[in-house]
């Protein structure tokens, strides 16, 4: 048996964020039962990327991605709700994951402030933009308006540049994987302590305050008054010439903080000229905006001229911190990620075989696997019905 | 039985951590959120650096106090064999283990799995590394901006068809310890159903590619390398981050025909929904430059707080691109406990991050970071039961301090 093997869990959600939470608890054996919409399904079904092969709703790989190992059952939440389907499901399962706006939850009759008394033993979490009680001006979002309110938007890039507007970060998903990752969490924890006192919990998951944690070492030493705030978007910046640089097929990024880093770039350069005007320890205690513009001007002349993994390869050798910058063809060849087997091939009925990330830790005696793809719409409806006596 | 009953899912769960810096110490402090008595294992001869960045004193640091709330902290000196025999007893006692140092370093101190499990055949090891613990890179060491660009996510960050930016520098440490703190949950709700625990080993570079699985999903469906794409998004239009008066932002994502009528309409040109250049989704992403150019234009004048809060009135995702000084004076985050008041051991109060998430029956959090060796006594006399005078006795010979 895997570690989540037995529990059953309800996932009520529709975007990304809960589907996220949902799989990395399928990962490890959960039964994870996906209600969907009868008409077209869960919404991320409409977003791409999309397999070649396919037509709606079976065609996204998103949705692929993110439901491995779950079943589908095509049943309207709503209607479910006024009948007595829903009630009956809520007391079959452990666990329930949704990422409706606030309010949603009380609409079909799953009021958190009623969980005690109406399913004492459920673990119910719900993931929202800005928690369960938003005021009105945070009633609408999307990932990028969540992301631009944590900070983590407008201090990237850190960039003092009027011109330049500030970024909305990696891909789509970031906020809405970081909240769902923060949610298995905290259901982990859970069924945890249930496991002892068979009581469930409500866990309200806001994605700002996920992402705002996420920069907990800068934003709490700025909260306790240790570390100045300001407009400025360079307010999280670190001095120094790190950075990423162009190299002759593709980038590299180069970290550089302390004198060790600065004598192994001469080792690897072979002692050059420029490096001369430099003090020793100027890294350290003399890092000058001027010697810092020097420095870049340099290590730009240098790697334009070199290949991303072979000088990366030769600068760990010398404990220097450059790596290459990965895209996602680097990552599938990488000879790392092969030995560990982060891709994992995954056929699934219509789009055909692929490889599929996988998660970043391996554990030794209950591994994640992806067991089953992602299911059609409604796959797995009449099994239900029939399991549930034929009553949902 | 610890000592600290805070409640929360996790009390009675004891962690020891041998971490430094940031991402191990990120895992403690979320297992201490949620009610885990979590002990740091310190050495005055190889501090965690946080503890003398840009301090004089090791017990007062900004930056170990950020990320080491409601710990313990006991000080064995690592060099010696009577100090790791005073760790592997506490091992022995302990639930869940949490390791970040430089590869092959627990080897080196007789701390690896293999040893700990004689101590605790059903310990929970939790591992960090940059590539994790074995493979072909396993050796290499970097920093967070290491770990983004190794992992595919610094390439999706920059201006449309130019150098990738990156992530902003600080990214990465946090989710690194949030991935690794599910693991560890994971394998330790296996250990309390079936009595076994494992070896849990997790890799700071697959963190970031975790950030972006549906970008590695377009790669192995459609062969795509994804480049950076600016602020666009395939299936929203507008969606982007536009200027507002004082240098400040504000970030607005339109999701469909209707929203894009709404915000047509608060611009005052309500005509722009039906002209065919912007009449649906794929006509306003075929003129996205000219559309964000007018967006722009009419942001530029405006107050930002005051724009997202008409346009969400209109039913528009919309909010301002928040400073750190927005930040620390969002009444949000006040009201919901985000942040919080702990106090130090000479009874200092100080602010700082609470959990992310509110739950029912959450752990209580009132204490800061600790002084180096705060913890001694509790840790050596009442864990591990020696008495006063043979806690002196290590003390007189440099074993604890």
């Amino acid at each position: 048996m895997s570690a989540l093997t037995g529990y059953r869990v309800l996932e009520l959600s529709e975007h990304v964020a809960g589907e996220y939470c949902g799989k990395l608890l399928a990962d490890f054996g959960a039964e994870v039962i996906k209600l969907e919409n009868p008409e077209g399904g869960s919404p991320t079904r409409q977003l791409g990327p999309f397999a070649p092969r396919g037509d709606d709703p079976e065609r996204s790989g998103l949705f692929a991605y993110l439901n491995t190992n779950k079943c589908s059952v095509a049943l309207d939440v709503r209607r479910a709700a006024d009948g007595q389907q829903l009630d009956k499901l809520l007391r079959s399962v452990d666990v329930v994951i949704d990422d409706h706006a606030a309010g949603w939850l009380q609409a079909v009759g799953l009021d958190p402030a009623g969980l005690e008394t109406g399913y004492p033993a459920l673990v119910l979490c719900s993931i929202t933009p800005y928690g369960q009680s938003p005021p009105p001006e945070r009633s609408h979002a999307e990932d990028i308006t969540v992301f631009h309110s944590s900070g983590w938007g407008y201090h990237t890039p850190g960039t003092d540049d009027p011109q330049q507007p500030p970024l909305k970060g990696a891909g789509r998903f970031l906020p809405s994987y970081e909240a769902g990752l923060e949610a298995a969490i905290c259901v982990a924890s859970a069924l945890y302590e249930r496991e002892g006192s068979g009581l469930g919990r409500f866990i309200d998951i806001s994605q700002l305050q996920v992402l705002a944690s996420r920069a907990d070492y800068v934003l709490a030493q700025m909260v306790a008054g240790d570390m100045p705030v300001g407009p400025e978007r360079t307010a999280y910046n670190l001095q120094g010439p790190a950075g990423i640089f162009p190299c002759r097929d593709g980038f590299a990024y180069i970290w550089m903080s302390a004198p060790g880093h600065w004598e192994a770039l001469r080792q690897l350069l072979g002692d050059p000229e420029w490096m001369t005007s430099f003090p020793e320890n100027w890294l350290e205690r003399e890092c000058t905006p001027e010697r810092v513009a020097q420095c870049r001007h340099y290590l730009a002349r240098w790697l334009e001229t070199q290949d991303k993994h072979e000088v990366a390869a030769a600068a760990q050798q010398l404990g220097l911190t450059l790596v290459a910058v990965n895209n996602a063809s680097d990552l599938v060849c990488s000879e790392q990620y092969r030995y560990r087997g982060f891709f994992h091939e995954v056929e699934h009925p219509v789009q055909g075989s692929a490889l599929y990330p996988t998660v970043p830790y391996t554990l030794s005696e209950t591994p994640a696997r992806i067991v089953s793809p992602a299911p059609l719409l409604g796959q797995h409806t009449e099994a239900a019905l029939a399991a549930a006596g034929g009553e949902l | 039985m610890s000592r600290r009953m805070r409640g929360g899912p996790l009390q009675g769960v004891r962690v020891i951590e041998l971490t430094k810096v940031w991402a191990g110490p990120c895992v403690g402090k979320l297992l201490a959120y949620l009610g885990a008595e979590v002990i740091r294992i310190e050495s005055e001869g190889s501090l965690d650096v946080t503890r003398t960045y840009g301090v004089a004193d090791i017990n007062n640091a900004p930056g170990f106090q950020s990320v080491n709330p409601e710990k313990l902290s006991v000080q064995v000196n690592m060099k010696t064999e009577e100090g790791i025999a005073i760790i592997h007893d506490l091992l022995a006692k302990s639930d869940i283990l949490v390791e970040n140092l430089r590869p092959g370093a627990v080897k080196r101190l007789g701390l690896d799995y293999e040893a700990v499990k004689a101590s605790r055949p059903d310990i929970v090891y939790v591992s960090m590394g940059m590539f994790g613990t074995e493979g072909p890179l396993s050796y290499q060491t970097g920093y967070a901006p290491c770990f983004a660009a190794l992992g595919g996510l610094s390439s999706r960050v920059g201006y449309e068809g130019g150098s990738p930016e990156g992530m902003n520098v600080r990214y990465a440490d946090s989710t690194f310890g949030a991935a690794a703190t599910y693991g560890a949950l994971v394998a330790l709700l296996h250990r309390r159903r079936t009595g076994v625990g494992q070896f849990v080993d997790v890799s700071a570079v697959e963190c970031m590619s975790s950030m972006i699985g549906d970008t590695l999903m377009d790669f192995a469906l459609n062969g795509a390398i994804t480049g950076c794409d600016g602020n666009r998004h395939a299936q929203m239009a507008p969606h982007g981050v536009y200027p507002c008066l004082n240098d400040e932002w504000i970030s607005i994502a339109v999701g469909g025909d209707a929203q894009w009528a709404a915000l047509a309409q608060a611009m005052g040109k309500p005509e722009l929904a039906t002209q065919a250049a912007f009449c649906s989704l794929e006509a306003r992403k075929a003129h996205e430059a000219e559309l964000d150019a007018l967006v722009s234009a009419w942001t530029a004048g405006r107050d930002a707080s005051e724009l997202a809060a008409e346009l969400q009135q209109c039913g528009i995702a919309a909010a301002r691109s928040q400073s750190s000084l927005d930040l620390v004076a969002d009444p949000l985050l006040w009201a919901r406990g985000f942040y919080q008041e702990v106090s130090d051991g000479a009874g200092q109060s100080k602010t700082t991050l609470g959990p992310s998430w509110t739950m029912d029956r959450a752990a209580s959090i009132s204490h800061g970071a600790p002084r180096l060796g705060e913890h001694n006594a509790y840790v050596l006399g009442d864990i591990l039961g020696l008495s006063g005078e043979e806690q002196r006795a290590l003390f007189d010979r440099g074993i604890a301090r």
